[in-house]
């Protein structure tokens, strides 16, 4: 108990600190790994726990960035409002296209979540009057109790705690009846469902908070990018989004966390090969999906029990 | 005008036929959807480019070396990812067949550049009008190219030991092995097999479409082609190709040119969802 408390103070110093001692830039690039990390996480909860492959989080993330802008623009709604409403309506989408799981699974789910994707992006390319069309659109910055935040040093206190928030609630949730109903269902659905579960509420249920995951971490990096491109919420975006959970590792909330660290901070390393980072990122896949299919996440532990084996067999 | 838009949607729909054929061959013999593939048919357009510009080859001779090339490939790809990964789950196997894609696309973006490629057409593109309507020699040649490639395949599987080897392979791996087919040969002839198809298919449209990193996402029309064909057998992905050519080129032609695709794509999904063992099969029960 008293070790749990030391835990949460030395977060909250730790978030009150780091202000004073990174500069904006850094601050910003936190914040990117905060907001990509939710992205994730609903990767992690549909595809990593309940196994159903999507490749449909660039859609809710486009949605979740475009929604609250249109809102905010043409309707005069703050965003902050708009911002939870709006991921609410894609969990709800999310947990619509979940329905179709009933029906399709493994190849063909790939296959209609990647053309859900696409149509997505077509309607923000040829809505114009709306959407800004192909050009894209800008989004007002979020103003909150009279203060307007607009750059990374001042997003940072609104991003982390609410990344930090979902993401208590998330590994809360996934640790009660529902988590182990997805893991159930991911392990055999035929044995889940002979054991009572209703599956096919269980699995639309993860895709609804994928929905809604995507969407708020959508908002988020639209926040910090200002500007929504169309061009970004493509297949291709989906792919680079599942690529973060292999390689960070898809059945653990801190896998998402780990992949969007490293994927983030890896252009910073690699600046002069600006043109191979892609490459980089696809041969990361490859190598992850063949080689280490668990990721980073599901290395640490074992290199731990490793590490204990030898100092046992040493001390023997 | 309607005679028009069928003879102009023939041409797409033999290139989305060649395409919708290898992956109803790979999905068939060896149980993966590779959706990789468009990126397969976008690299293999890359590669007679590379041939042209790197090594100053001329066109024919480029597109041989092309073809051998991607054989290669293929063989790379089975030996070096696939076979590995035979016993990997289904999720695995797709995403390994997703970054596949993924690299072929980003090693071209990086070594040549973002930008669109000319590339040129095998026969004249200005049409020539025959009994009211404009038929384009180049449209031609493709649709010719196409069905021949198509009849060499059906030749092959009706006629030769190899091709009735890799029909027993996909249909029954035991039962064929039991009969002395080298069915780890025969996969890796599959994978050989569609890989030079694709490359074949990326030749082809490359002129139509502009030949661009971003090309591969054809493959969709492909996927949505072999749906529409049932995903299981030769005649349906051919029939699926040119039906999806006619139906994306009718509302295209008659409503708005913006639809197109989203037609395409909302076709995929219908067709996932409604009948999913296409328009021709026959339904397929799993068992437990």
């Amino acid at each position: 108990m008293i070790a749990r408390f030391l835990i949460y103070g030395v977060g909250i110093a730790a978030f009150l600190a780091a202000p004073h001692l990174f500069a904006e830039y850094h601050l910003f690039q936190f914040c990117l790994i905060a907001a990509t990390a939710l992205v994730v996480l609903g990767l992690v909860v549909v595809t990593g726990l309940a196994g159903q492959i999507s490749l449909a989080q660039a859609a809710f993330v486009g949605l979740g960035g475009y929604g609250p802008a249109i809102l905010a623009t043409s309707w005069g709604v703050p965003l902050w409002a708009a911002i939870p409403l709006m991921a609410l309506g894609v969990g709800a989408a999310g947990f619509v296209l979940g329905q179709m799981t009933l029906r399709i699974s493994g190849h063909y789910l790939a296959l209609a979540t990647m053309a859900f994707t696409a149509i997505v992006q077509l309607s923000f390319i040829h809505s114009d009057p709306v959407t800004g069309g192909a050009a894209g659109m800008p989004v007002p910055p979020l103003r909150l109790l009279g203060v307007t935040l607009s750059n990374g040093g001042q997003l940072y206190y609104v991003i982390l705690p609410t990344t930090v928030l979902l993401f208590v609630l998330v590994r809360n949730v996934l640790q009660s009846r529902f988590g182990r109903a997805l893991t159930a269902i991911r392990q055999s659905e035929t044995a889940a469902e002979a054991m009572g579960l209703n599956v096919l509420r269980y699995k639309a249920a993860a895709f609804a908070s994928s929905g809604f995951l995507g969407a708020i971490g959508g908002a988020l990096l639209s926040l910090l990018s200002t500007y929504l491109d169309p061009g970004q919420f493509g297949i291709t975006q989906s792919v680079y989004f599942l690529a973060i959970a292999v390689v960070g590792g898809m059945t653990s909330p801190l896998g998402a966390v780990i992949g969007s660290a490293m994927f983030i901070l890896i252009p910073d390393f690699l600046q002069s090969f600006q043109s191979y980072l892609g490459l980089v990122f696809a041969l990361l896949l490859l190598g992850f999906i063949v080689l280490r299919p668990n990721g980073l996440a599901a290395m640490g532990p074992r290199l731990v029990e490793w590490v204990s084996h030898r100092h046992r067999v040493v001390r023997r | 005008m309607l005679a028009q838009v069928l003879v102009s949607s023939a041409t797409a729909g033999a290139v989305y036929a060649l395409i919708a054929l290898g992956f109803v061959l790979i999905h068939k013999g060896t149980g993966v959807v590779h959706f990789g593939y468009g990126d397969q048919v976008m690299f293999g357009a890359y590669l007679v480019l590379i041939g042209r510009v790197m090594l100053g080859l001329s066109f024919w001779p480029a597109t041989v070396c092309a073809l051998l090339a991607s054989a290669l490939l293929g063989a790379l790809i089975y030996g070096g990812f696939m076979w590995p990964l035979r016993n990997a789950s289904l999720l695995a196997r797709i995403i390994a067949s997703l970054a596949l894609g993924t690299v072929l696309r980003e090693f071209v973006r990086a070594y040549m550049g973002p930008n669109a490629w000319p590339f040129p057409f095998l026969l004249s593109p200005t049409a020539v009008p025959v009994a009211g309507v404009l038929l384009v020699p180049a449209n031609l040649a493709i649709i010719g190219v196409s069905f021949g490639v198509l009849g060499l395949l059906f030749l092959m599987f009706e006629k030769t030991i190899y091709g009735k080897a890799i029909i027993a392979a996909c249909d029954n791996q035991i039962g064929a092995g039991i009969v002395g087919v080298r069915v780890s040969y025969v996969f890796l002839a599959i994978w050989i097999l569609a890989s030079v198809l694709a490359t074949l298919a990326g030749i082809l449209v490359a002129p139509l479409l502009t030949l661009s990193p971003d090309m591969g996402l054809i493959g969709i029309k492909g996927f949505t082609a072999a749906i529409l064909g049932g995903f299981s057998s030769l005649t349906g992905a051919v029939l699926g190709g040119i039906s999806l050519g006619i139906l994306e080129a009718l509302p295209g032609t008659y409503i708005s040119s913006a639809l197109k695709d989203m037609i395409s794509y909302s076709i995929l999904i219908l067709v996932i969802l409604i009948r999913p063992q296409g328009l021709m099969g026959a339904l397929m029960i799993r068992k437990v």
